[in-house]
């Protein structure tokens, strides 16, 4: 039930982003909302308290994306809060993003990185990933520290991991 | 039964002659002192010839002579017969008086005696009987003492061995729980041993992992990080070399 409540969401939300015109950018910036609402346990469940008056929350989304994101992207998320949803927003955004990159015919690459990748970076790693896979990806970037170092690419169940914080396990393995 | 009839019979003649030895002296029945003494003087007078004169003398000289009167007249003629007519009326009572006690009193009297002598053979039988079933429980209570005391030195034994037994036992034990709690220490000190120094070494190795991990953090610039995610490309393209 809830696996197809998400799909459901998913599905309105690549919709109205495509009804808008430019549904890859809107799929990235609520990505990266998504990721921040992971990252930030206290916005997540600030958005999901019911107890709250709707109109704090949703300022509290205007306050956020206001003026860094487009409008359709706080729309979509302001209508997912208001729909009382916000707990299951990441997830719908995940569904959100493998619907697009689906209806596009590539598959969802989740970079890790410490750092931000440059464009350059991005085209690159799908590029390479490609190579070695053989299967045509869209690279979405989380920022994560605890990464330290490098990158790691989740492709579905593949995970491809050359970060620095690997090697230190790896390093810390070798001492026991 | 003859010997008792002899011995009844007996009895009478032996009470028979007893009478006639022991009778006293009795007076002449039917005859006085004075009858006798006059006929004694008569006879007197006749062998006088009819002198009185003569006779009276005589007895004045001759004491003798009264003294033979009162002798013959005072004392009864047969100191051990008694007169015929007692023999006839005792004899009578006796035969009377021994009828009656062989028919009546000697039956009754027997009766009773046998009695009397079947009631104590009676109690003896009993008395035996009693003392050979008080002799009976005696050895019974003596057999069952002895069996007892036989037990109960079989029971103390029985005890000592198995006390013995136990005490053997619980060395044993002992020296088996010794011995394992021994080889239980020793496995413990080994594991705490090991434990002790995979803790050490963990430890050392999370310190320098963690001064390794600053000093990278320190070194990992911007530069450093763009040519990480760089090599990284390049691994994941197959063209790193």
């Amino acid at each position: 039930m809830a696996d197809s409540r998400v799909a459901g969401y998913a599905e309105a939300l690549f919709a109205v982003a495509a009804a808008e015109g430019d549904p890859s950018a809107v799929e990235d910036e609520l990505f990266r909302f998504a990721q921040a609402l992971r990252s930030d346990k206290d916005l997540g469940s600030t958005l999901a308290d019911t107890g709250l008056p709707l109109a704090r929350r949703l300022q509290v989304i205007e306050d956020l994306l206001g003026s860094r994101v487009s409008a359709v992207t706080t729309a979509l998320v302001s209508m997912v809060v208001g729909a009382g949803r916000a707990a299951e927003l990441p997830d719908i955004v995940d569904a959100m993003v493998e619907r697009g990159a689906a209806s596009r015919n590539k598959t969802v690459a989740t970079v890790r990185s410490a750092v931000d990748l440059t464009a350059d970076q991005s085209e690159r790693l799908a590029a390479a990933i490609n190579t070695r896979t053989g299967r045509d990806v869209e690279v979405r970037v989380v920022i994560d520290p605890s990464v330290l170092g490098g990158v790691v690419t989740e492709i579905g169940d593949d995970i491809i991991d050359g970060s620095v914080r690997r090697r230190l396990n790896q390093l810390r393995e070798s001492f026991r | 039964m003859t010997n008792r009839w002899n011995r009844l019979l007996a009895a009478p003649l032996l009470a028979l002659l007893a009478l006639l030895a022991f009778a006293g002296p009795a007076s002449a029945s039917g005859e006085s002192v004075g009858s006798c003494m006059a006929e004694k003087l008569e006879e007197l007078i006749e062998e006088s010839h009819g002198d009185l004169e003569e006779v009276l003398h005589e007895l004045h000289v001759d004491t003798s002579i009264g003294d033979h009167f009162e002798k013959n007249c005072i004392e009864a003629p047969s100191p051990i017969l008694p007169e015929t007519n007692e023999i006839i009326w005792g004899g009578s009572a006796f035969l009377i008086l021994f009828v009656l006690m062989v028919k009546k009193g000697f039956p009754a009297v027997r009766g009773a005696m046998d009695a009397r002598a079947e009631k104590i053979r009676s109690d003896l039988d009993a008395a035996e009987q009693a003392r050979v079933d008080a002799q009976s429980v005696q050895s019974d209570y003596e057999a069952r003492l002895a069996d007892a005391k036989t037990e109960a030195s079989q029971l103390i034994d029985e005890a000592r061995v198995a006390a013995d037994q136990l005490k053997g036992d619980l060395a044993e034990s002992a020296e088996v729980d010794i011995a394992e709690m021994r080889e239980r220490a020793a496995v413990d000190i080994e594991s705490s041993r090991a434990q002790a120094i995979a803790d050490l070494r963990s430890e050392v190795a999370g310190i320098a992992l963690g001064a390794a991990e600053r000093v990278v953090h320190a070194s990992l610039d911007a530069e450093v990080q763009s040519r990480l995610i760089d090599a990284y490309i390049d691994e994941v393209a197959g063209t790193d070399g």
